[in-house]
């Protein structure tokens, strides 16, 4: 497996931010022994992000505020690294990354993973699906198809209940691999906003 | 008493009282990972005598798979006459309030006590 860490103000995109990336190497464990690993780097990342939202003893709005923030990371980091696990496509040969990045105003989890060009056609499918409608309405919906249907369509929930439960915008982005034309890379992010968040100041 | 348990979590079936405890961070890998959690809500059904109990007070985190298996039993419930579910929930743990409200949705009798 492979980990690099990154904390530099590298180029000019981010010199004014915080950031962090964790990139795996999908093909050198397999699935069930690298599960683990998906709630250890969320939980990481999810402890990172509280030293820009410091807490004030005695005012529990920073200390609420503090802990929602952690738990809505160490969420979208674990769900969103579990999707990418899933669904990499192992022939494509790009690692799995994980970025953090923090702005003043804003906090940004992004996962990418290797896809076929086919795979990439039904997740656009999908997240076309997703912007249509309610996603309070479509998580009600997907729970009850959920009831009665197989593996293939849980992972959708995951995106919904971000954007229901922990207010995220997600965004999406899709490459051309550079060298394999069939394949492409999905860049999944979810962005929380950390206006009206009292102590904020990355 | 009957338990399931792993790395971070545990779970106890009290079968006299049907209550269900949860401890711990469940992120298990899906659908089939989950089936042995399901089975054990499962068996409260068959005693409609008295209200189901999910204290989840203790489950401090809960995967989206988790929650697909909690809104599998849930669906499965509301199926059954005369079913009563109460959950026990915690006001300190971020993601009850937000989370479990989705499961009434689907079980508009279920009950949530935030504590």
């Amino acid at each position: 497996m492979t980990i690099s860490k990154t904390l530099s103000d590298c180029d000019e995109r981010t010199r004014e931010r915080e950031y962090l990336t964790l990139a795996f190497s999908p093909s050198s464990a397999p699935l069930r022994s690298r599960w683990r690993n998906n709630g250890l780097s969320a939980d990481f990342l999810g402890d990172y992000v509280t030293t820009f939202l410091p807490t004030k003893d005695g005012v529990p709005a920073f200390e609420e505020r503090q802990k929602e923030l952690r738990h809505a990371v160490t969420y979208i980091a674990n769900e969103l690294l579990e999707n990418a696990m899933k669904y990499h496509q192992p022939d494509v040969e790009i690692p799995i990354k994980i970025h953090l990045e923090l702005a003043s105003d804003q906090v940004t989890v992004s996962v990418s993973n290797g896809v076929s060009v086919v795979q990439a056609g039904r997740y656009k499918a999908f997240v076309e699906h997703l912007q249509e409608g309610d996603a309070g309405d479509l998580l009600l919906k997907q729970q009850e198809e959920n009831a009665r249907a197989s593996e293939s369509t849980a992972s959708s929930l995951g995106l919904l209940t971000m954007v229901s439960d922990y207010d995220a915008r997600l965004n999406w982005r899709f490459d051309v691999h550079p060298t394999q034309s069939e394949s492409m890379t999905v860049t999944t992010s979810a962005v929380l906003s950390l206006r009206n968040a009292p102590g904020a100041s990355a | 008493m009957k338990n399931i348990h792993g790395e971070s979590f545990e779970i106890l079936l009290e079968e006299e009282s049907s209550t269900v405890l949860f401890k711990g961070a469940l992120r298990l890998c899906g659908t089939e990972d989950y089936a042995p959690i399901l089975n054990l809500l499962k068996e409260t059904l068959s005693n409609s005598a008295m209200p189901i109990v999910l204290d989840l007070r203790q489950l401090e985190f809960l995967n989206s798979s988790g929650i697909t298996m909690l809104s599998r039993f849930v669906i499965e419930a509301r199926d059954h006459a005369g079913i009563e579910i109460q959950m026990l929930a915690s006001e300190a743990v971020p993601w009850h309030a937000r989370t479990l409200k989705n499961l009434q949705r689907l079980m508009p009798s279920l009950s949530i006590r935030l504590i």
